[in-house]
C-alpha cells in the first residue's frame, strides 16, 4: 500500500512496499476478521422482530383488529405503548402482527430468488457457451425493467394475494441473485478442485452440487441478508401504493394509512413506529450482510437498479 | 554559488502508528555539491525512499521530521512549512521506480509533461506542449509529435520512463532524485536510461542522487555512494574509493559479494546475506547490522559505532571495519566460537564468503 | 463509430425483447379486446353469440348487440392471429405514435402519457441534481481528510439513508417541512417555474437523499483507492497543489463506479417516483401508473411499461456508450 499523501489514517498501513519491509500487521484487515460487536447487536434484534412475529397469536397483546383497545389516536401510554390509530386500536399490536406480513414477504421473496435465480446462475456459469449466452439473455432482459414497474406489472395481471407479492419481490431478486452465482460460478469452476473432481470421473451434476454449490452458498448467505432488507422495502413500496395484499395488514400499509395530513398533525406516531420498526428491521439486515460480505470478502456483490 | 547544493545534517524520521513509533531515518547526514551525484544504496527498509522523500516533502502527516535539511541554503522545513508553491517540481525533482503507474492512465502524456510548465513557469498551452515535444526529443523519444497525443498504456516501459524523466527535467531543476529509476525495467533497457540520466545530468550541471539497492547499478557512475542499512548510514565514501576495497563496511562488503555477476555459471544460486532485515519499531541497541555480521563483536550490540573518517573521505560506520586489525581479530575470533556474538552460525557465511576478498568464512 | 452502431443495435434488440415480453404477458393473461374496443367483457361472449346463454343483463355491461360488435371486433382487429404476428402490429402501431386507448377515459394512451411526463421527468432530473451535488462536495471532502470527523459522519449517515425506505423518508419529510414546520405548501403548485421548483424540492429531496448516499459512499471509496496510485505521488512530486490535483488528477478515474450507477440507478429513480408521487400528490407518471394498474386499464398499463423499460434501457445503454468514450482504457469491443 502506498504511503498516502493527503489522508491520515487511523489504522497505520505499512510503509511503501518498495522501501520499507513492514513487519507490522495491517490494522484495517485485522479489523475485518472480526464479525464484529454491531453484527450480533443486528442479529439479535432480527431475533427479536422474528420471534414476535412467530409468538403473535400467544403474546399477550391485545387483538390487532379490536377497536376501543385504547381511545382514539392516543398518544403512546403505558396501556398502549405504541398509541392508538384512528379506530383505537392499539399500534404496539398492529406493528407486531403487522410484521407477520412484512417479513414473510421478506423471507419467500428471497426463497424464490434464491431458487430460481441460483440455478439459472450457477448452470449458466458452469455450462458456458450457449446455454450461458441464452440464459444471460434472460437475465438481461429481465434486469432492463425497473423493479417497481415489474412488480407493477406482474401485480396488474395476477391479482393481489400474498402468493403473487412474493412471487413478485421474489422475481425482481432473480435478476441480481442469477448474475451473482454466475460470476461466483465462473470463478469456482476454474479452480483445481473442479478438475480434480472432473478427473476422478464425477458428473456434472454431482460437481455442480457439491463443489460448486458450497462456494456459491458463503457469499449469497451475506446477499440474502441485503434482498431480504430490499424484500420487506418492496413490500412496503407496494404497499404504499395500495398494491399490495388486499386482505391484512404490513408495515408498508400501516405507514400509509398513518400519513394522511390531518392524521400526521394529531397523531404522528401512527407512522412514526410503523416507520421506526421497519428502519431498524433493514438496517440490521443490511449491516448484517454487509458485515458478512466483508468478513467473507466477496467482491461481485453488487444488487442492481430498483 | 558556494557550499554544497544539498545539506543534510542528523536527519531523524519517523512515523506514528498505533503499534508505536517508526524509526525509518535514523541519524543521516550527507552534503552534494552541485553538479555532483550521489548513489544511496540499500535494502528495503533501510531509509533510503524515506530520505528522498523528506527532501521532496512526499510524508504522511503522520511522520515526524528532526533535523536540519538545506537547499541551497534554504531551509526545506521552513519551506515546507509555509507550502511553497514553486519549489518542488521546479528546483528539485523526483522521479519513481515503475513508470507505469507513476503516469496517470487516463492523460495523454504530452499533457502529464505540459502540466509542470503551465504550473509553474506560466506557459500557455500551446508553448507548453511545444516545449513537451522537445523534451521528449531530449530524452531520445522518437517521434515525439505523435508520442505527445499518445497515452500512458500505448508506450513500453522504456519509453514510458523517459517520458517521466522529461516531464522531472521540464522545469530545470538543478537536483534530481531517482528513487530505483531502472528496476521496473528491462535489463537491457536499464543501461539506456541510466546513461540517458548520465548524460542529461552533465549536459544542464543537475545534481543527481540515484537510489538503489544494486550496487551494481551505481559502479562507476556516481561520484559517490552513500551505503544505509537501517535507517544509517554505515559507509560513504566516493565511488572510486569504494570499489577499489570492496567496502570497508561488512554490509558494503556483503552487496558486492551478493551482486550476480556476468562470468558467473549459469544456474549458480543466489547469494543471500544470512539473517533478517532489523525490527523498525522502538530502539534498538547498538549497531542495525550486527546480528547479520561476521565481524561482529559483543561491543557491536551494544554500541552503535559512529560514522568515522577512516581515510580521506572515505567515512565508515562500524566497529571492525573490513580489512582492519580490529576486523581481523573480530573476524578469527567468531570463527573459532564457531558463532557470531549474535548467534548466527558461520557456516551461514559460507556461500557468500567465496565472493569476498577472504575467499573463505 | 461502428462501436456505437452495433450498441444501438444491441439496444434496440433489448427493447423488442422487453416489450415483447410485456406485450405477450399482458395479451396472455389480460384481455386482448383491450387495444380494440376500450373494454373487457365479463361475459362470455363465445356462449352468448353462441345462444348458450339468454339472460346478460346485469353482467358488467354487455348485451348480446355488445357481442356481436365484439366478435366482429375480433375479425377486423385480427386478433384471432397468432400472438407475435399481432406483436409486430402492435409494434408497428407504437412506433407510429399509437399506445391504444385507455379504458377510463377513452383517451389515447399517447396522450395521457404526455400529459405527465414532463412532471415525472421534472422531478427525477432535480433529484439526481440534488443528489449529485450533495454526493460529490462531500465524497471529496471526506476522501480528502479520510477517517476525520466530517468523513466518519458522512459515511454513517449515509448507511441511515440507504437503510430507510423512500416512502418513510417521503412521510417524515412531508411530516417535518409540510405539516409541523409548515415550510412547504401541501400541494404541488405548477403555475410558474418558482412554484413549481418549491413544490419539487421536498419530493426531489426525498429521492435525492438515499441516492445521494449511494453515489457518496462508492465516489468516496473510489477517491481512497485513487489517492493510493503512484500517480498521485507523481503529482505531488510535480509541486502541484492539493486541489489541482483533486480536481484534474484523481477525480476523473474515480467516476467511473459513479457513471455506471447512474445508469442504474433510474430504474430505483422511477420505482421511487411512483411512490414519491403519492405522498406529495403529484399528477406525474407514477400516479398514473399506480391507478391504471388498480382499475385493471390494460391499454394504460402496457404502454407505461413500454415507454419507461424503454427509456430505462436506453438510458443504460448510452451510458455504456459514454463510458467507453471516456475511459481510453476500455477497449471498443465487445
Amino acid at each position: 500500500m502506498r504511503l498516502n499523501l493527503m489522508t491520515r489514517r487511523r489504522g497505520f498501513r505499512g510503509l511503501s512496499p518498495q522501501d520499507e519491509d513492514s513487519s507490522l500487521i495491517d490494522d484495517e484487515r485485522k479489523e475485518k476478521r472480526k464479525i464484529g460487536f454491531g453484527f450480533w447487536v443486528a442479529i439479535g434484534w432480527m431475533v427479536l422482530v422474528i420471534m414476535a412475529a412467530l409468538l403473535a397469536p400467544i403474546l399477550p397483546i391485545p387483538d390487532p383488529d379490536q377497536t376501543g383497545a385504547g381511545g382514539r389516536l392516543d398518544a403512546p401510554n403505558w396501556d398502549n405503548w405504541f398509541g392508538t390509530d384512528t379506530n383505537g386500536r392499539d399500534m404496539f399490536s398492529r406493528t407486531i402482527w403487522g410484521s407477520r406480513v412484512s417479513l414473510t414477504v421478506g423471507f419467500f421473496a428471497i426463497v424464490f430468488g434464491f431458487a430460481v435465480g441460483g440455478p439459472l446462475g450457477i448452470v449458466a456459469g458452469f455450462f458456458k457457451g450457449a446455454t450461458d449466452k441464452f440464459l444471460s439473455i434472460i437475465i438481461f432482459i429481465l434486469f432492463a425493467f425497473p423493479g417497481l414497474v415489474l412488480a407493477l406489472l406482474i401485480i396488474s395481471l395476477l391479482g393481489q394475494t400474498l402468493a403473487v407479492v412474493c412471487l413478485t419481490v421474489g422475481v425482481i431478486g432473480v435478476a441480481p441473485i442469477a448474475r451473482l452465482a454466475r460470476a461466483i460460478t465462473i470463478s469456482t469452476a476454474e479452480r483445481e478442485f473442479v478438475a480434480a473432481s472432473r478427473i476422478l470421473g464425477s458428473t456434472n451434476r454431482r460437481i455442480m452440487i457439491r463443489e460448486i454449490l458450497p462456494n456459491v452458498t458463503i457469499p449469497m448467505g451475506a446477499l440474502a441478508f441485503l434482498g431480504m432488507a430490499l424484500a420487506i422495502v418492496g413490500e412496503g413500496g407496494l404497499a404504499f401504493l395500495g398494491l399490495s395484499v388486499e386482505e391484512g395488514f404490513s408495515w408498508g400499509k400501516m405507514i400509509v394509512l398513518g400519513s394522511a395530513s390531518r392524521t400526521l398533525q394529531k397523531a404522528p406516531w401512527v407512522s412514526m413506529f410503523p416507520i421506526g420498526v421497519m428502519f431498524l428491521t433493514v438496517m440490521s439486515l443490511n449491516y448484517a450482510g454487509d458485515r458478512l460480505r466483508d468478513f467473507f470478502d466477496v467482491r461481485e456483490m453488487g444488487i442492481g437498479g430498483g | 554559488m558556494t557550499g554544497p547544493l544539498v545539506s543534510i545534517e542528523d536527519l531523524h524520521v519517523s512515523f506514528l502508528t498505533e503499534q508505536g513509533s517508526v524509526r525509518a531515518v535514523d541519524g543521516v547526514s550527507f552534503d552534494l555539491e552541485p553538479g555532483k551525484s550521489i548513489g544511496i544504496v540499500g535494502e528495503s527498509g533501510s531509509g533510503k525512499s524515506v530520505t528522498a522523500k523528506t527532501l521532496m516533502n512526499l510524508l504522511p502527516s503522520y511522520a515526524q521530521v528532526k533535523g536540519s535539511m538545506k537547499f541551497d541554503g534554504r531551509d526545506l522545513r521552513e519551506l515546507a512549512r509555509k507550502k511553497e508553491k514553486h519549489f518542488w517540481g521546479v528546483e528539485m525533482t523526483m522521479i519513481f521506480q515503475d513508470p507505469m503507474t507513476s503516469l496517470n492512465p487516463v492523460k495523454r502524456v504530452g499533457e502529464q509533461i505540459a502540466e509542470s510548465l503551465r504550473v509553474h513557469m506560466n506557459r500557455s498551452r500551446r508553448e507548453a506542449m511545444t516545449e513537451a515535444g522537445d523534451l521528449l526529443e531530449q530524452v531520445g523519444i522518437p517521434e515525439p509529435g505523435k508520442r505527445l497525443r499518445q497515452y500512458p498504456h500505448e508506450l513500453s516501459g522504456g519509453l514510458r520512463q523517459r517520458v517521466v524523466i522529461a516531464i522531472a527535467l521540464s522545469c530545470g531543476p538543478r537536483l534530481l532524485i531517482a528513487d530505483e529509476p531502472t528496476t521496473a525495467l528491462d535489463v537491457t533497457v536499464q543501461k539506456h536510461i541510466l546513461d540517458l540520466l548520465d548524460g542529461l545530468r552533465k549536459e544542464r550541471g543537475m545534481s543527481m542522487i540515484l537510489i538503489t539497492h544494486d550496487l551494481g547499478v551505481v559502479k562507476g557512475r556516481t561520484d559517490e555512494i552513500m551505503v544505509m542499512y537501517g535507517g544509517r548510514t554505515m559507509e560513504e565514501a566516493s565511488t572510486s574509493a569504494l570499489f577499489e576495497c570492496d567496502g570497508l563496511h561488512p554490509y558494503t562488503e556483503a552487496l558486492n559479494a551478493t551482486i550476480p555477476r556476468i562470468d558467473t555459471p549459469s544456474h549458480t544460486r543466489l547469494v543471500p546475506i544470512p539473517g533478517k532485515p532489523p525490527e523498525v519499531i522502538g530502539r534498538i541497541e547498538g549497531c542495525p547490522f550486527a546480528p547479520r555480521c561476521r565481524y561482529s563483536t559483543s561491543e557491536c550490540l551494544t554500541e552503535m559505532p559512529p560514522l568515522v573518517e577512516q581515510e580521506q573521505g572515505h567515512f565508515c560506520a562500524c566497529h571492525n571495519p573490513v580489512g582492519t586489525p580490529e576486523g581481523i581479530k573480530a573476524r578469527e575470533a567468531n570463527q573459532n566460537t564457531g558463532h557470531t556474538p549474535a548467534g548466527l552460525d558461520m557456516k551461514e557465511f559460507e556461500a557468500f564468503a567465496v565472493h569476498t576478498e577472504t575467499g573463505e568464512i | 463509430m461502428g462501436f456505437i452502431l452495433k450498441r444501438i443495435a444491441q439496444m434496440v434488440a433489448v427493447i423488442i425483447a422487453a416489450t415483447f415480453l410485456a406485450f405477450t404477458a399482458m395479451n396472455s393473461l389480460g384481455d386482448p379486446l383491450f387495444n380494440v374496443v376500450g373494454f373487457h367483457a365479463s361475459v362470455d361472449c363465445e356462449a352468448v353469440l353462441a345462444g348458450e346463454i339468454e339472460d346478460v343483463s346485469g353482467q358488467g355491461g354487455t348485451d348480446v348487440g355488445d357481442c356481436e360488435v365484439v366478435e366482429a371486433a375480433r375479425e377486423k382487429y385480427h386478433l384471432n392471429d397468432p400472438l407475435p404476428v399481432r406483436y409486430v402490429r402492435w409494434a408497428g402501431d407504437v412506433i407510429q405514435g399509437d399506445l391504444g386507448i385507455s379504458f377510463k377515459n377513452s383517451m389515447p394512451v399517447t396522450t395521457i402519457i404526455g400529459n405527465r411526463i414532463p412532471k415525472s421527468i421534472f422531478l427525477m432530473v432535480v433529484a439526481e441534481i440534488f443528489a449529485l451535488i450533495i454526493a460529490v462536495p462531500a465524497a471529496i471532502r471526506a476522501a480528502y481528510k479520510a477517517n476525520r470527523v466530517f468523513d466518519k459522519s458522512a459515511t454513517v449517515s449515509s448507511f441511515g439513508f440507504i437503510s430507510l425506505p423512500n416512502f418513510a423518508l417521503g412521510v417524515i419529510l412531508f411530516y417535518l417541512f409540510v405539516v409541523k414546520w409548515q415550510i412547504f405548501p401541501s400541494r404541488y403548485e405548477d403555475d410558474d417555474l418558482f412554484s413549481r421548483l418549491r413544490s419539487t424540492v421536498l419530493p426531489g429531496m426525498t429521492l435525492a437523499l438515499p441516492l445521494a448516499a449511494t453515489y457518496f459512499r462508492l465516489l468516496r471509496t473510489d477517491l481512497i483507492t485513487t489517492l493510493q496510485e503512484d500517480f498521485v505521488l507523481m503529482a505531488k512530486a510535480k509541486g502541484l497543489s492539493d486541489s489541482w490535483i483533486m480536481f484534474r488528477h484523481v477525480l476523473r478515474p474515480s467516476l467511473f463506479s459513479l457513471v455506471t450507477v447512474f445508469g442504474l440507478s433510474t430504474g430505483g429513480l422511477i420505482g421511487g417516483a411512483l411512490v414519491v408521487e403519492q405522498i406529495f400528490v403529484i399528477p406525474g407518471l407514477g400516479r398514473t401508473f399506480v391507478e391504471a394498474v388498480i382499475r385493471d386499464d390494460f391499454p394504460l398499463v402496457l404502454g407505461l411499461v413500454t415507454i419507461i423499460s424503454s427509456s430505462f434501457i436506453a438510458i443504460n445503454f448510452i451510458v455504456d456508450i459514454f463510458y467507453s468514450v471516456i475511459d481510453p482504457r476500455v477497449s471498443r469491443e465487445t
